[in-house]
């Protein structure tokens, strides 16, 4: 398969479901955010917040980290057709804080797991790089979804 | 060095190679040779451009929305796939791409033919 080839692929094996690769990254990115929405409120529970929610212990953590692995394999197509296709772009304030975003996105993501795995880091570190990669999420949906929804179209 | 700096390293670096992999767009589909188009359905495009691109530039492209109008505008085939392909403004690269992109230059190329 040739370079041109792999685009060509990506964008019929998408359209197979949605209209066009545009739509289709704009629901994966939403499903992304919502399941971002749910590692904030899960962690925030395992931190012994939210009290209102079930009881924290294995349940609460499995949504964690379940919710985290469906949330990025979600980001996967949105990576590969935004940063192998169209690039890093700046023709406008909206695709530019998009562009410059959504550089961050995987390095954040990284720090994040590295920090899970690393106890000897202080217990500021964690959330902060939590909340830090769900802000991100947050930002390159309101610059793409967001937008694609309200100017473009509602729909798959 | 701390090993805290660890994850901070880390990730600064997948952070550069995200970049510098956007720079590359390595999967971006070239430019056809002598800016000529893919052949296209305008019946087709029709549909496509209604679906994907009259939000902006309005029914028939005759303007309204956010997108510049494209009816009796005197475009070529080259100018429309070159804008698809990489975006103008706040309009975005590829919003459409392959056989659809060809339909709807081939569309745009014939609304934005001048009747006169």
């Amino acid at each position: 398969m040739t370079i041109a080839g792999v685009a060509e692929t990506y964008t019929d094996l998408v359209t197979t479901v949605f209209s066009s690769t545009i739509a289709a990254k704009a629901w994966f990115a939403s499903a992304a955010l919502i399941l971002a929405l749910v590692q904030v409120t899960t962690a925030a529970r395992i931190y012994g917040k939210l009290s209102f929610l079930p009881e924290r212990g294995p349940t609460i953590a499995r949504i964690h980290r379940w919710s985290g692995r469906i949330a990025f394999l979600c980001t996967l197509p949105v990576f590969f057709h935004c940063v192998t296709i169209l690039g890093f772009q700046t023709p406008d304030a909206r695709v530019a804080i998009h562009s410059i975003v959504g550089t961050f996105v995987y390095g954040v993501f990284v720090a994040k797991v590295l920090i899970v795995r690393d106890h000897s880091l202080p217990g500021w570190a964690l959330p902060t790089a939590g909340l830090s990669l769900a802000s991100i999420l947050v930002v390159l949906w309101l610059t793409s979804a967001l937008w694609y929804f309200t100017t473009v179209r509602f729909g798959f | 060095m701390g090993r805290g700096w660890r994850p901070i390293l880390i990730g600064g670096a997948v952070a550069v190679g995200t970049f510098a992999l956007a720079q590359a767009q390595v999967f971006a589909p070239s430019a056809p040779a002598g800016g000529a188009a893919a052949a296209g359905d305008s019946s087709r495009g029709e549909t496509v451009f209604q679906r994907e691109c009259a939000g902006c530039h309005g029914d028939g492209g005759k303007g309204g929305g956010v997108g510049p109008a494209l009816f009796e505008t005197g475009l070529d085939a080259a100018e429309v796939s070159a804008v698809v392909q990489q975006g103008r403004g706040v309009m975005p690269a590829g919003i459409v791409t392959g056989q659809e992109q060809a339909d709807v230059v081939a569309y745009v190329v014939s609304v934005s033919s001048p009747s006169g």
